[in-house]
C-alpha cells in the first residue's frame, strides 16, 4: 500500500520476455519492464527453449529491481505477487514461478498464479480505465488464437480456438517460407503493407458452419506451393504480395468469426488481446466489419499486447479481490487450458 | 550465522539451516523431481526446525549445479530471490564439490585415496570431478584437495585418468546407477568403493557445510551475482558454435 493504493507486482517469464510491473488498484500501470531477447533468439531463427530459461534466470532479480524502482516503491509496499504459471514454455515459466513464490515467503505477500491469456485480456483494464466486463475477447498471439467470452472479472469461457496452428505460428511459419525471418508476426505486417492482398488467392478455412475454432496450418503449404510452382514457372516472387495476402486470409477469417461470435451471444464490444492484436490489418478489418453491426473494438497499446507484467498485475488484482489465493506449491503449468 | 542452503540438482530436492556451531536441520522433498512445488515448504520446514524465522537468515545458499538444468534454475532462482527479498547475500556452492565432501568421513573410514562424485549426463557422459582424500594426522582433521577438474567427461576418459593413479578410488553420485557395470568393467576389484544409496545423492545438508566454510572465508555474492553452474551449452548455441545449426534455420538468419 502506498498513498492508499493497492500495489501488485506482476511478473511474466512465459516465452521470451523477462517482464515485470507494478500496477495501482489493478488498473494504474505505476512501472512495466521488459527485457525482450528477441535479438538473442533471432540468431536461431526462433526463441530457443533452454536458452530463454537461462537468459530469465540472469534476468530476473534485475527486472524486478528495476520495476520497483521506477514505480518508486519497495517491496514493503507491494500488497500482491501476481504471476504467470502458464500456459508457456516450462523452463521459462519456472523462473517466475520460483522467483515469485519466493517474494511471496519473504515479505509474507498474497500470491496469485495467473493464466498467462486471462492475461492478456486484462490487459485491456490497463488501457481502457472504465472497461468492465461482459465482453467478446479475442486473443491472438504466437501461441493461441482464441474467442473467449468474458461474462466477468474472473470467468473466461472459450467458445473457440484453433485446431493446428495458432495464427502467429502461421504468420512465423511463412515468413520464414518467403524469407522474411522472425519474428514473423511484425515482418508480414510490414511487407504487407507494400503489397497487394488480392494478389494470390488464399483459401479462407471457415471449418463448418457455426464453429468458432480455427486452422490454419495449411496456409503454410499454400504459400509453399504458390512459391515452387511460380519458380518452376520462371517468374519473380513478389513477398510484399505473398505476405499481404496470406495476411488477408488469416485476418478476415479471424474478423470475421470474431464479430459472428459478439452477435450470437450479445456483447456489444469486441476486446482485442495478445501479440497478434498489434496486427494493423485485422485491427482495421475487424473495426470495419463490428462496426456495420454496432459493435465497438478495444483494444490495448502495442506495448501492453506483448508479453508483459502488468497484465499479469491486472488480472492477479481481480482474481485477489474474488477471495482467490495460491499457495506456495504453486507449480508451472506448460499446458494449461484457458 | 544462519545459512538456508537448497540442493536442487538431483532427483530428490532438500533444504537445510546450519548455524555458527556447524548444526544442521534438513527438510526433503518426499516425491523426485518436486523441486518448484516444495521448494518453499522444505525451506520454510528447515527454518522452523531450526528455531529460527526467515528474518534470521544471514545467507542463502545453493547448490548450482551441474546437475539438472531445471532443478538448477529453480535452486538458484529461489536462493537469489530470498536473498533479494531478505537483503542478505548468496553462496553458490558445486554440486559436486558437496557431494564429495558429503562422503568424505566415509571415504577415509573405507581407506580411499581419491574421491569421485559423477553425476549421469547421459549417453556415456558425465559430470565428474575427483579430490584426494587428506587426512591432517596432527589436527585430526580430514579434507579433499582437487585432483581432476570438475567437467564433462566421458564415463571410459574419467575411468581411464582415474585407473592410472593406482589408487583407491571412491565412487559417489546417481553416476553410479548408470554406470556400475562399466566401472566394474574398468578398474580391477578392490580398487574401488561405491558410496551406498543413503550417501550417494546429492543433499543440502552437504550444501550447508559447504557454505558455512564459504561465509567464513567471505566467499558470498550479490543475489544477482549467484550463477548457475550447467558445465554444458544449450544445444542450439553448440550447435551455432560449431557451424551444424540446420541450414533452414540458418536461412532465415541473414
Amino acid at each position: 500500500m502506498k498513498h492508499d493504493k493497492h500495489l501488485t507486482l506482476g511478473i511474466e517469464t512465459s516465452c521470451d520476455e523477462t517482464a515485470v510491473s507494478v500496477v495501482a488498484d489493478g488498473r494504474e500501470v505505476l512501472s512495466n519492464i521488459i527485457s525482450s531477447q528477441i535479438s538473442i533468439h533471432t540468431e536461431f531463427g526462433g526463441v530457443v527453449p533452454e536458452i530463454a530459461s537461462r537468459r530469465h534466470l540472469e534476468n530476473i532479480n534485475d527486472v524486478i529491481d528495476a520495476a520497483l524502482s521506477e514505480a518508486d516503491v519497495t517491496l514493503e509496499d507491494i500488497d500482491l505477487i501476481g504471476v504467470t504459471y502458464g500456459p508457456g514454455l516450462v523452463g521459462a515459466l519456472l523462473i517466475g514461478v520460483a522467483a515469485a513464490k519466493s517474494l511471496a515467503y519473504a515479505c509474507d505477500i498474497p500470491l496469485i498464479g495467473v493464466n498467462h491469456m486471462h492475461g492478456h485480456i486484462a490487459a485491456n483494464y490497463l488501457e481502457h480505465p472504465d472497461l468492465e466486463p461482459p465482453f467478446m475477447a479475442l486473443v491472438v498471439s504466437g501461441g493461441h488464437t482464441n474467442i473467449v467470452n468474458v461474462p466477468d472479472y474472473n470467468r473466461c469461457e472459450k467458445i473457440g480456438g484453433t485446431r493446428d496452428d495458432a495464427a502467429g505460428e502461421a504468420f512465423d511459419k511463412v515468413a520464414r517460407v518467403i524469407g522474411l525471418g522472425y519474428p514473423g508476426g511484425p515482418k508480414v505486417d510490414k511487407a504487407a503493407r507494400e503489397g497487394n492482398r488480392d494478389a494470390i488467392d488464399f483459401k479462407r478455412v471457415y471449418l463448418e458452419p457455426g464453429s468458432y475454432d480455427f486452422s490454419f496450418s495449411g496456409l503454410k503449404t499454400q504459400a509453399l506451393n504458390y512459391l515452387n510452382t511460380e519458380k518452376q514457372a520462371g517468374r519473380e516472387i513478389n513477398v510484399n504480395d505473398v505476405a499481404a495476402s496470406f495476411q488477408e486470409a488469416v485476418v478476415e477469417v479471424i474478423a470475421d468469426k470474431a464479430v459472428n461470435a459478439a452477435l450470437e451471444f450479445g456483447q456489444k464490444r469486441i476486446v482485442l488481446a495478445g501479440g497478434v492484436a498489434s496486427n494493423t490489418r485485422l485491427r482495421e478489418l475487424i473495426s470495419e466489419k463490428a462496426a456495420a453491426h454496432g459493435i465497438d473494438v478495444l483494444r490495448p497499446s502495442p506495448i501492453l499486447c506483448t508479453d508483459n507484467g502488468a497484465m499479469i498485475a491486472s488480472a492477479a488484482y481481480y482474481a485477489y479481490r474474488a477471495g482467490e489465493r495460491s499457495g506456495y506449491d504453486l507449480d508451472a503449468v506448460p499446458g494449461l487450458e484457458f | 550465522m544462519n545459512i538456508l542452503a537448497l540442493e536442487t540438482t538431483g532427483r530428490y530436492g532438500s533444504a537445510a539451516v546450519i548455524n555458527d556451531e556447524g548444526m544442521v536441520w534438513c527438510a526433503d522433498s518426499v516425491n523426485e523431481m518436486n523441486h518448484l512445488t516444495d521448494i518453499i515448504s522444505i525451506s520454510d520446514k528447515a527454518i522452523s526446525l531450526a528455531g529460527i524465522t526467515k528474518k534470521d537468515l544471514t545467507h542463502v545458499a545453493a547448490s548450482v549445479g551441474p546437475g539438472s538444468f531445471t532443478g538448477i534454475r529453480i535452486g538458484v532462482t529461489t536462493a537469489r530471490t530470498l536473498g533479494q527479498a531478505l537483503g542478505i547475500p548468496c553462496i553458490g556452492v558445486s554440486s559436486l564439490e558437496a557431494m564429495a565432501y558429503r562422503v568424505l568421513e566415509d571415504a577415509s573410514r573405507n581407506n580411499a585415496d581419491i574421491v569421485v562424485p559423477i553425476i549421469n549426463a547421459r549417453r556415456h557422459q558425465t559430470y565428474a570431478g575427483s579430490w584426494n582424500v587428506i587426512f591432517a594426522m596432527d589436527a585430526g582433521i580430514l579434507s579433499l584437495t582437487e585432483l581432476h577438474e570438475e567437467k564433462q567427461y566421458m564415463i571410459e576418459e574419467l575411468l581411464g585418468q582415474l585407473k592410472e593413479t593406482g589408487s583407491v578410488i571412491y565412487f559417489t553420485g546417481d553416476g553410479i546407477d548408470a554406470y556400475e557395470s562399466i566401472i566394474r568393467e574398468t578398474l580391477p576389484q578392490g580398487s574401488y568403493i561405491l558410496a551406498g544409496e543413503d550417501l550417494r545423492y546429492q543433499h543440502a545438508g552437504a550444501v550447508a557445510e559447504r557454505a558455512l566454510k564459504y561465509a567464513r572465508a567471505g566467499r558470498t555474492v550479490a543475489y544477482d551475482d549467484l550463477m548457475p553452474e550447467y558445465m554444458r551449452l544449450a544445444e542450439a548455441e553448440m550447435r551455432l558454435k560449431e557451424g551444424t545449426l540446420s541450414d533452414k534455420i540458418r536461412r532465415t538468419i541473414k
